[in-house]
C-alpha cells in the first residue's frame, strides 16, 4: 500500500488542534495523517509498506478541497456562447477572455467572433453586464454596426435581459407596434434592442434556439462544468437545480466516474416538477443511486424571485425604491405542504429565499413540519437568505436549519441594493455573514455560477471585505474574519451537503481533497485574497494540476 | 373562420388555492367540443383531471379519450411553451393553469410577445367565501389582487354559499380591481365554453344585422346567456371601430369576427374577450369571407341586441 507524504509551506487544515501543518500523508485516497514530517512519517513505518515524500508543494500551501454549495452546471455549457462581460474571465479550456471595459470593447469582440461564424448561424453572448458601462445602454444601433445580416443576441449577466440587434428583431416581428412589456422602445417609438425579462425574450430565445436549460445536460456541457471548478480551485461542486430525467442521472454518473472528471458533483432535484409525496419517492430513489464522485437525494424548492429583480418577497416596508413587495413563486399553503412532506420523509431540502418574507415563511414552514416530524440532523438550507435579520437567524439556529449567504452578491449588487433596492439599512445587513456566526448558525458562502463568477476565493474576498465597485463598505459590522471565510468555503458548506464527515477538512480519515495555491491567504493582505493563484486541486488523493 | 389565423390560441386560468380553478379545467376538458385542448399546470401541481376522462398516462402527460392532454410545467415555462408549439399536431388551444401566487402577466404577455401564439384572455377564478380574507392577508394578497387585476373574465364560485348582500360588496371590490373586467356566477364551472375558450360560431350570412336568441342552442346556459350576431356590407374607419370595441356593453363577454375597413383596407379580424379588444389585419387572400361577420355572446339583461345593432350596423 503507497502512502505518499506531501510537504506543503503550509496546511490551512480547519481543524482547531493542529489548524496549520507542514505535512499530509494521503493513502487510498484518504488523509492518513497531519501534522509535521516526523509526525506523519510514523504511520508509514509500522505499515511495512512502501512509503514517498513528494515535494511538488513544497511552496505552495494546500487548503481542504473548495465546496461550491450553490452553483449550476450551466455554468460549464455557456462557454459556447461568446463571453463579453467586464471582468477577465478564463474558459473551461483555459483561454483568458479578457474583460471588456466599454462597449467598443463589446462590440469589437462580437465582429472579430462574428467573421468566423457561417453564414446564418446565430451570434449567441453572455455575461454582459451594464452596471459597469454606464456611458450608453446598449442597443441595437451597436449591434447593427457589427451586421444585420444574421442575429446577434447578447445575454445580460444576470439572465433576466438581453439586447438584440434589427435582424433578430425582425425575426420576432417586434417593431414600433408591439406593445408587449418588457419590449423596451426609445424615444422614437422604435425598440431599442433590449428586451427585459421572460415574455419579451421569449420569441428570440425561441428562434435563435438558445436553450439554456441543454447547457446543462449535454455530455460537453457536464465536462466543461467540472473544468471551471477545477480552475477555480472547487473539488465538489452542487448543481442547484435539475430536473434528473434517469437518463440525465446515468450520463452524470458515467462522466463523473472517469478518472480524470476534477470534481465531486451534487446535483440537486427540482421540487417543482411533481406533487411532494412523488419528489419525496423520487428524491430516496436517487440517494441510492450515489456514487464516489456523485452524490444524490437532495431537493430545491424556490419560494421566491431576486431582489435585483423586485420579485423577493419582502416584509414591510417593502422596497425602497420599487413597487410592492416582490412576487411568490409558490403560495405559502403549497410550502409548508411541501415541506411538511418532503421533511416527513427524511428528505434533505434546499430552500430558496431572498427576502426577508420568503425566509420568514420558510421558517414557520420548517418550524410547523419539524413540530409534527421531529427529523435530527436534518441540515435543512436556506438558500441566499440575503435579507434575514438577527431574530431570523436566532430561529433559523434554534430549528437547527443552515444558511448559504450569497457573498458575492455584495459586490456585484450592493450598490444597487444600497440606493434602489432596499435602502441603505437593509443593504448593509445583506448576507449577514457575522450576524450569522455569531448567533451559531451553520454558515456557507456561495457564487451561483454563472450568475457570478466561480471562485471561492472571490466568494471570501467578498465576505470578508464586502466592498462593492464603488468603493463603498457595505456593514462593515458584517465583515468576517479570513479564517472563518476560508471554512465558509470548506467545512461549511461540506456540513450543508451531509459530507462533512468526508470532505471539508484536512483531517485523518478524510478524502484527499485539496485545493493548491500559490501564496498562504492568511499571511496576505485580505484585500487581495482573491488574486492568490490557483495550482490546482488534489482529488481523492490524485494530483490535478491546471495545465 | 379560424383558418385565416395559424396562431395558437392560449388562455391563463389564474386564481388562489382553492378558488376552483381545478374544477374549471375539468369543465372546459368535459366540454371541450372537438378542440384538442392542451393543458399545462404549474409546479406542485397534482394534474387532478377527473378519472373518467383519462384515456392514458405517460409519464407528466395525461391524454384525453377527446384528444385532449394535460402536462406539468416543471416549473418552467419558457420549455412548456416552446414544447406546446413544437408538437405535432399542435393543439386547438393552450390552457395555462398558473400557480396559485403566479403573476398572470408573465404568461399572458409571452403569449402577446410570440407571433405564433395569441392571447386569447386571461380568466381569474375567485371564491366567493374566501376571497375577502385572501386579498386582507399581507403575505398573499397582493399575488390574489395582481391576479384579479389581469383578468379579462372573472369567474366567481361558490357564490350560492354567500349572502347577496356579501355578494354584491365583492363584485364592486372586483370591479375595482379590475375595472372592464367581465364577471360571472359560475357554480361548479359551470360557463358555456364559447365564453371561455371562444370559437363562437359563425354568424349566418345574412344582409342584415339581427339577433340570433332564436337559434338552436341545446344547452341549459341560454336563461343567462345571450348571443348576437351581425353578418352584411358594413364598413368601418379603423381608430372609429378600436373606439366602439373600447365601449360596448357591460355585459358583452365576448365578439369575434370579420370586419370590412373603409376604402381600400381590407379586412379585419377582431376578437374581444372581456375588456381587451385586438384587431388584426387580415391579407385580401382570406378565403370565402368577403364582408362583415361579426358574432357575441353576452349577459342576459346586461346586453341588449338593440345596442350592439347600433353600434356596428
Amino acid at each position: 500500500m503507497q502512502t505518499v507524504v506531501y510537504a506543503a509551506r503550509k496546511i490551512i487544515t480547519m481543524v482547531p488542534n493542529r489548524p496549520e501543518a507542514t505535512h499530509v500523508a494521503v493513502r487510498d485516497g484518504r488523509v492518513l495523517a497531519v501534522g509535521s514530517l516526523e509526525e506523519v512519517s510514523g504511520w508509514t513505518s509500522s505499515d511495512g509498506g512502501e512509503q514517498r515524500l513528494d515535494e511538488t508543494f513544497a511552496d505552495k500551501v494546500l487548503l481542504p478541497g473548495f465546496v461550491e454549495g450553490h452553483a449550476h452546471m450551466m455554468a460549464g455549457g455557456i462557454w459556447q456562447f461568446t463571453y463579453v462581460g467586464f471582468e477577465d474571465r478564463i474558459s473551461p479550456e483555459g483561454m483568458l477572455w479578457e474583460g471588456l471595459k466599454d462597449i467598443d470593447a463589446v462590440t469589437q469582440r462580437l465582429r472579430q467572433i462574428e467573421s468566423e461564424l457561417a453564414p446564418g448561424v446565430p451570434l449567441i453572448a453572455w455575461g454582459f453586464d451594464p452596471i459597469f458601462l454606464t456611458a450608453h445602454r446598449l442597443n441595437r444601433f451597436d449591434l447593427d454596426e457589427v451586421t444585420r445580416d444574421r442575429p446577434i443576441a447578447v445575454i445580460h449577466s444576470n439572465f433576466h435581459l438581453m439586447t438584440v440587434n434589427s435582424n433578430a428583431l425582425d425575426l420576432a416581428e417586434f417593431d414600433r407596434n408591439t406593445d408587449v412589456m418588457g419590449v423596451d422602445r426609445g424615444e422614437d417609438g422604435e425598440p431599442t434592442g433590449e428586451l427585459q425579462e421572460m415574455a419579451a425574450m421569449f420569441p428570440v430565445m425561441r428562434r435563435l434556439k438558445i436553450d439554456i436549460r441543454s447547457l446543462a445536460r449535454t455530455d460537453g456541457g457536464i465536462r466543461a462544468y467540472g473544468k471551471v471548478c477545477h480552475r477555480s480551485g472547487v473539488t465538489t461542486a452542487t448543481d442547484l437545480i435539475n430536473d434528473l430525467p434517469i437518463e440525465d442521472v446515468e450520463l452524470i454518473a458515467a462522466i463523473t466516474g472517469e478518472e480524470d472528471y476534477p470534481a465531486r458533483l451534487v446535483p440537486v432535484l427540482n421540487a417543482h416538477t411533481a406533487p411532494a409525496d412523488e419528489i419525496a419517492a423520487q428524491a430516496l430513489k436517487l440517494r441510492e443511486m450515489s456514487t464516489e464522485k456523485l452524490r444524490l437525494g437532495s431537493i430545491k424548492i424556490i419560494t421566491d424571485g431576486s431582489i435585483q429583480g423586485f420579485t423577493a418577497r419582502m416584509r414591510w416596508p417593502g422596497y425602497y425604491k420599487g413597487p410592492d413587495h416582490g412576487i411568490w413563486n409558490i403560495p405559502p399553503e403549497q410550502l409548508m405542504t411541501a415541506v411538511e412532506t418532503l421533511n416527513a420523509a427524511g428528505v434533505h431540502m434546499h430552500i430558496h429565499v431572498n427576502g426577508d418574507e420568503a425566509s420568514e415563511v420558510t421558517i414557520e414552514c420548517v418550524a410547523q413540519a419539524l413540530t409534527k416530524n421531529p427529523n435530527p440532523d436534518h441540515r435543512h438550507v436556506l438558500q441566499h437568505c440575503q435579507l434575514a435579520d438577527a431574530a431570523q437567524f436566532r430561529k433559523i439556529r434554534n430549528l437547527g436549519l443552515c444558511v448559504n449567504l450569497f457573498a458575492n452578491h455584495i459586490y456585484y449588487f450592493g450598490d444597487k441594493h444600497y440606493e434602489l433596492t432596499v435602502g441603505p439599512e437593509r443593504a448593509e445587513r445583506i448576507d449577514a455573514c457575522a450576524t450569522a456566526l455569531s448567533e451559531g448558525v451553520p454558515l456557507a458562502i456561495h457564487s451561483d455560477a454563472p450568475v457570478t463568477p466561480m471562485g471561492p476565493l472571490f466568494t471570501a474576498w467578498c465576505a470578508v471585505n464586502r466592498v462593492t465597485p464603488s468603493g463603498r463598505v457595505l456593514g462593515a459590522a458584517e465583515c468576517i474574519s479570513v479564517e472563518e471565510a476560508l471554512r465558509a468555503v470548506t467545512l461549511g458548506p461540506a456540513y450543508t451537503l451531509h459530507l462533512d464527515h468526508e470532505i471539508g477538512s484536512i483531517e485523518v480519515g478524510k478524502k484527499a481533497d485539496f485545493t493548491v495555491l500559490e501564496d498562504d491567504p492568511l499571511a496576505v493582505d485580505p484585500m487581495v485574497i482573491k488574486d492568490i493563484g490557483v495550482w490546482g486541486t488534489v482529488l481523492g488523493g490524485r494530483l490535478q494540476p491546471i495545465s | 373562420m379560424n383558418s385565416s389565423d395559424q396562431r395558437l390560441p392560449l388562455t391563463v386560468i389564474t386564481g388562489y388555492l382553492g378558488a376552483g380553478k381545478t374544477t374549471l379545467v375539468n369543465h372546459m376538458l368535459r366540454h371541450a367540443g372537438g378542440r384538442r385542448i392542451m393543458v399545462l399546470v404549474n409546479d406542485f401541481g397534482d394534474i387532478a383531471i377527473d378519472a373518467d376522462l383519462i384515456e392514458s398516462q405517460d409519464g407528466d402527460t395525461l391524454t384525453l379519450a377527446n384528444g385532449c392532454i394535460c402536462c406539468s410545467m416543471g416549473g418552467d415555462l419558457f420549455y412548456a411553451l416552446s414544447d406546446a408549439l413544437d408538437r405535432q399536431p399542435r393543439p386547438d388551444h393552450l390552457l395555462i393553469e398558473a400557480s396559485g401566487v403566479a403573476d398572470p402577466t408573465r404568461i399572458s404577455e409571452t403569449a402577446r410577445a410570440e407571433p405564433d401564439l395569441r392571447l386569447d384572455g386571461t380568466i381569474a377564478v375567485v371564491d366567493a367565501v374566501g376571497f375577502a380574507d385572501r386579498v386582507a392577508d399581507s403575505r398573499i394578497g397582493s399575488s390574489v389582487v395582481r391576479q384579479v387585476a389581469a383578468a379579462d373574465l372573472i369567474v366567481i364560485t361558490k357564490s350560492d354559499l354567500e349572502e347577496i348582500t356579501e355578494l354584491a360588496k365583492l363584485k364592486t371590490q372586483l370591479a375595482e380591481f379590475a375595472p372592464g373586467a367581465r364577471q360571472l356566477d359560475a357554480n361548479f364551472g359551470q360557463v358555456p365554453l364559447e365564453v371561455l375558450l371562444g370559437g363562437l360560431p359563425s354568424a349566418e350570412v345574412t344582409a342584415r344585422a339581427h339577433a340570433c336568441s332564436h337559434h338552436d342552442h341545446p344547452d341549459d346556459h341560454e336563461d343567462l346567456y345571450l348571443r348576437w350576431s351581425i353578418s352584411g356590407d358594413f364598413r368601418y374607419d379603423r381608430q372609429t371601430l378600436r373606439s366602439l370595441l373600447e365601449n360596448l356593453p357591460a355585459g358583452l363577454l365576448r365578439l369575434k369576427g370579420i370586419v370590412q375597413f373603409n376604402a381600400d383596407e381590407g379586412l379585419g379580424l377582431v376578437q374581444v374577450v372581456g375588456r381587451r379588444a385586438e384587431i388584426t389585419s387580415l391579407s385580401a387572400r382570406f378565403e370565402g369571407v368577403m364582408q362583415t361577420n361579426l358574432v357575441a355572446i353576452g349577459l342576459k339583461g346586461q346586453m341588449e341586441p338593440a345596442d350592439l345593432d347600433r353600434l356596428f350596423a
